[in-house]
């Protein structure tokens, strides 16, 4: 699966990456939401996995730019050390898929990230 | 003793005096700056921003940024600032009367339309012609208000008004502010158990020749013209040592109007920016403590060393003539106004150091320069050369010299902007080169100011007498 | 005369500014030198510090991805490079190797994160900060304490726990800390005796630590009858953040404290946890309170006001503070389905300042 990464912390690209390419997917790191945009045509994800807080866009304007460009795919996970209420709630009403908070287990994203591979295996 | 040798004795020992004290000021201050950074820089590696970030319980925040004209970058501008890291926040923009079409591309990019909205008058302002919202959910933080020219100040005012939050921080809105910039001005506040913190202040930087993306920065360097050069230096010096020492003592006048939060309540008792003088930031921050002090509450004004605002400095003689003519009726303006507070014990540390400080060192000092200076010349030329003059003056060259050399130090030792040896001794030479090339123009533009306020006082004494009755109101 | 004293003076003046000129180019000189030597050998210990943070970035990454590499059982040790076992005597390379190894713990949980531990423990980097515990720099102790909490040491809490009333800010708030940590909400019971303030970014940072922990119902009551008005805040924020509607007499006990933050806690608090009688409550107290809690209580009738209230609300719309006037507008609406409409008909009967308002009102319920 083709999976791009908009993280702005390098400890946290370096674990993400690590375990996603382990996982045996394909991964592109963006280190702001602006980037992350800008790659989105290039690259054509599978899946988007994004942090909110981050320079340029935010995750939750990269969670409207990729809705906004595939009305029906394309799933985006929400990696954030942001927990509260009102945000989870508005990255899912902007249509997020997922909400993940950090500290966040390597091992519970890739079951998660796995979850959305499933349709395309069918 | 004849006039002449009275004369000459006034000058040498008045000046030696004055150097010495002088240079008691610079030891002081720099072992106070050196005592409270190490000492906030310690407090800070215990602190992790990202937990204020994911917090519910944060204190609110609106960020004021003021626009005349700013129709180039302001899309560009709003959004650096809506993606700053800050949960709890709103971002007023106020269109002060733009001539150009600002507010026309503001509605377009970010699909704002007007609302019915009840403009409290808690400080009285020039009319507000219209507050926009934006209809898209992402940027429910944003508010734009349209109002009548009427001067920084009077914006300010309006967005005093119109916040909501417990705190607002005012910015230029050209200035490029770091992502956790609001995270790190929030933390005095919440730090605080026994003060009440009034305002806290930021470091402002010279951002000529740095890279700047998106308004976002990307890479510092250092400017590459001479006046901004010189600048940096200067604003390392004011920041990292002057700032912080009075910060150290609690005696801090100054907060940069280009970024510093205040309490909303204890400004809208004081009665807001003052409008009847150039120098509003300075003015503010005067105010706003002699109302703490008139009321014996125990208060605070903070500052945060960390390099968080960036700003393009002037870089042309003209400009930068102006600024500091400016600075200095400000500073004049602010100091006359509270007069009353000069060696008053009454204000503690702010009548009996802070206030005299800014009177004898920031006001006059570049009047007895000049005064000195010239004096210095006629007797040479008159009579004879006064040796013993002349190397007390070449002694304080190389104090100032000293000081800026030990500014750069503490520039190095702690946050470092300026990597590579080459910048950093282009920047000494920069400090050795200012006395001869930059600080006598910044003199001069300082007698000029002097001249200009007191021109003023003839042909405007009517305003100036209404600028001090809103004081006595306020206070 | 006249000229002997004169060129007496001069020349000491002379004199002693030689020496103070000389002594002010050498310090600048001094200062020079300190500063370049300084920058010198901050280059070569950085180029050494890239060096060595690749080597601990190699360590962690096998900790962290330790289990599922090799499939192994429990205690086996996460094999560690001979270079990095020597390095470990240095004491430049310990502090970078645990900064980077408690930022990773900070964003990860799971066997991952256990498995760092075990790599902490396993170099031995526990006994360090345990020796730093006693160490006469407060920076030093704190964090020795901060790094065997993040790094879960559950086995030193009773040593933690002596310094959770200590007279450092820092190291005070870090032992607080850990005590959640390792205790849960259990820790809490520091607050029975700390006697120094909890600022508010202290009760940010434990309110934090606590959500991520399963709610607990433990026994405040005590907390509220605190000397310390910042616990009583603290308890305050926590019977709002976990509904602790058991506790709703303690909270309106807390509008009669005599510290005007308290009173505005409660306020906030009563929020979350109301009964029918809070706006009488809030009602009788209004006339005593000071601007900014007047405030508060109007924005809490939004919640909690009902319709007996309505006539207070309408009261108020005189006031002569126009921001009373809006929040009372507001409560009048928010509270009452019927609020739009006899706010409606007040501001037909009287002046135009109301009906600004009522514009403003009408606006933020349509958004």
């Amino acid at each position: 699966m083709k999976i791009l990464v908009a993280e702005d912390d390098q400890l946290m690209i370096k674990m993400l990456e690590f375990r996603l390419k382990k996982d045996g997917h394909d991964v592109v790191i963006t280190n702001d939401g602006r980037a992350a945009v800008q790659k989105l045509d290039d690259f054509q994800p599978d899946l988007v996995i994004t942090d909110i807080m981050m320079p340029y866009l935010s995750g939750l304007e990269v969670v409207s730019a990729v809705k906004k460009r595939y009305p029906t795919g394309t799933p985006v996970i929400i990696l954030s050390g942001m927990g509260q209420e009102n945000v989870v709630l508005e990255a899912f009403q902007l249509g997020a898929d997922d909400y993940m908070t950090k500290p966040f287990s390597p091992n519970e994203l890739s079951v998660r990230v796995r979850r959305f591979e499933a349709p395309l295996v069918k | 003793m004849s006039w002449q040798t009275f004369i000459l004795h006034f000058f040498t020992y008045g000046i030696l005096l004055y150097s010495i004290i002088l240079l008691i000021c610079y030891v002081l201050i720099g072992a106070f700056s050196i005592s409270e950074t190490r000492s906030y820089l310690h407090k800070n590696s215990f602190t992790d921003y990202r937990m204020l970030a994911s917090s519910t319980e944060t204190p609110s925040m609106s960020i004021l940024a003021p626009a005349y004209n700013e129709g180039a970058n302001i899309i560009e501008n709003v959004r650096s600032l809506l993606s700053l890291h800050y949960n709890n926040l709103e971002v007023i923009i106020i269109n002060d009367g733009s001539k150009d079409d600002s507010l026309e591309k503001l509605i377009r990019a970010y699909d704002l339309y007007k609302v019915d909205f009840f403009v409290n008058q808690q400080i009285k302002t020039k009319p507000v012609r219209g507050v926009y919202k934006s209809y898209n959910p992402v940027y429910r933080k944003l508010i734009v208000v349209d109002k009548v020219n009427g001067g920084k100040a009077d914006a300010l005012n309006v967005g005093v008004n119109i916040a909501k939050n417990d705190y607002f921080v005012c910015i230029d809105v050209d200035c490029v502010l770091e992502q956790d910039s609001l995270l790190k001005l929030a933390k005095p506040f919440l730090e605080s158990t026994n003060q009440r913190v009034i305002a806290a202040g930021g470091v402002v930087r010279i951002a000529n020749s740095c890279e700047i993306e998106g308004g976002r920065l990307v890479k510092v360097n250092l400017p590459k013209q001479f006046l901004p050069r010189i600048q940096t230096l200067e604003y390392i010096r004011a920041f990292l040592l002057s700032r912080m020492a009075w910060t150290k003592l609690n005696g801090l006048l100054l907060i940069s109007g280009a970024f510093g939060a205040f309490d909303r309540e204890i400004v809208i008792n004081c009665g807001g920016y003052n409008t009847n003088t150039v120098g509003e930031d300075m003015e503010l921050v005067v105010r706003m403590r002699r109302y703490m002090e008139e009321r014996d509450e125990p208060y605070k004004v903070a500052f945060i060393p960390d390099p968080l605002c960036w700003t393009e400095a002037p870089s042309t003689f003209k400009i930068l003539g102006r600024q500091r003519n400016r600075w200095t009726r400000g500073t004049i303006e602010t100091l006359r106004f509270h007069k009353v507070m000069l060696f008053n014990p009454r204000y503690g540390i702010l009548g009996m150091l802070s206030y005299p400080y800014w009177l004898f060192f920031e006001f006059m000092a570049p009047i007895i320069e000049f005064f000195g200076t010239i004096g210095m010349i006629i007797y040479c030329f008159t009579y004879a050369v006064n040796w013993s003059a002349i190397m007390i003056i070449v002694g304080v060259l190389c104090m100032g010299i000293l000081y800026s050399i030990f500014a750069i130090m503490m520039e190095v030792l702690t946050y470092n902007q300026y990597r590579g040896r080459k910048d950093i001794l282009r920047l000494v030479g920069v400090a050795i080169l200012e006395p001869f090339v930059f600080h006598p123009f910044v003199v001069w533009s300082a007698i000029r100011g002097n001249i200009d306020l007191l021109r003023k006082h003839n042909s405007w004494g009517e305003m100036t007498r209404t600028g001090l009755a809103t004081e006595k109101k306020a206070s | 005369m006249v000229s002997k004293a004169y060129l007496l003076s001069v020349f000491s003046i002379w004199h002693i500014q030689n020496i103070v000129l000389a002594g002010i180019i050498l310090l600048i000189l001094g200062l020079l030198v300190y500063m370049l030597s300084y920058m010198y050998f901050k280059s070569v210990y950085d180029k050494k510090f890239d060096k060595w943070s690749l080597i601990s970035d190699l360590l962690i990454r096998k900790a962290v991805f330790y289990d599922d590499e090799e499939e192994s059982e429990g205690d086996s040790a996460i094999p560690v490079t001979a270079r990095a076992e020597k390095l470990m005597d240095n004491k430049h390379f310990r502090k970078l190797l645990i900064n980077e190894i408690m930022s990773a713990k900070r964003s990860i949980t799971g066997i991952s994160a256990d498995n760092l531990k075990h790599l902490y423990v396993q170099l031995g980097l526990d006994k360090y900060a345990l020796g730093n515990l006693s160490s006469g720099r407060w920076y030093i102790r704190a964090k020795a304490i901060q790094e065997l909490t993040i790094m879960s040491m559950h086995e030193f809490v009773d040593q933690l726990c002596l310094y959770a009333d200590d007279k450092n800010d820092l190291v005070r708030m870090e032992a607080q800390s850990a005590l959640i940590q390792f205790n849960g909400f259990d820790g809490l019971h520091f607050l029975d005796t700390v006697t120094y303030p909890i600022s508010n970014w202290q009760q940010i940072k434990l309110l934090q630590q606590l959500s991520h922990l399963p709610p607990a119902n433990i026994d405040m009551t005590q907390w509220f009858k605190s000397d310390n008005s910042s616990v009583i805040i603290f308890t305050l924020k926590l019977a709002r953040i976990y509904q602790r509607f058991d506790l709703y007499y303690d909270i309106v006990s807390c509008l009669d404290h005599p510290d005007p933050l308290v009173r505005y806690e409660a306020i906030h608090c009563l929020n979350e946890i109301y009964t029918d009688e809070t706006s009488d409550d809030f009602i009788s107290r209004f006339l005593g309170e000071i601007l900014k809690n007047q405030l508060a209580m109007i924005k809490v009738m939004e919640t909690v006001g009902t319709e007996k209230d309505v006539l207070f609300l309408l009261d108020l719309l005189n006031h002569e503070n126009d921001e009373i006037k809006i929040g009372a507008a507001r409560a009048l609406v928010q509270s009452n389905k019927d609020g739009m409409v006899s706010l409606e008909k007040y501001s037909k009967e009287s002046n135009d300042s109301i009906n600004e308002i009522v514009m403003h009102i009408k606006g933020e319920v349509a958004a």
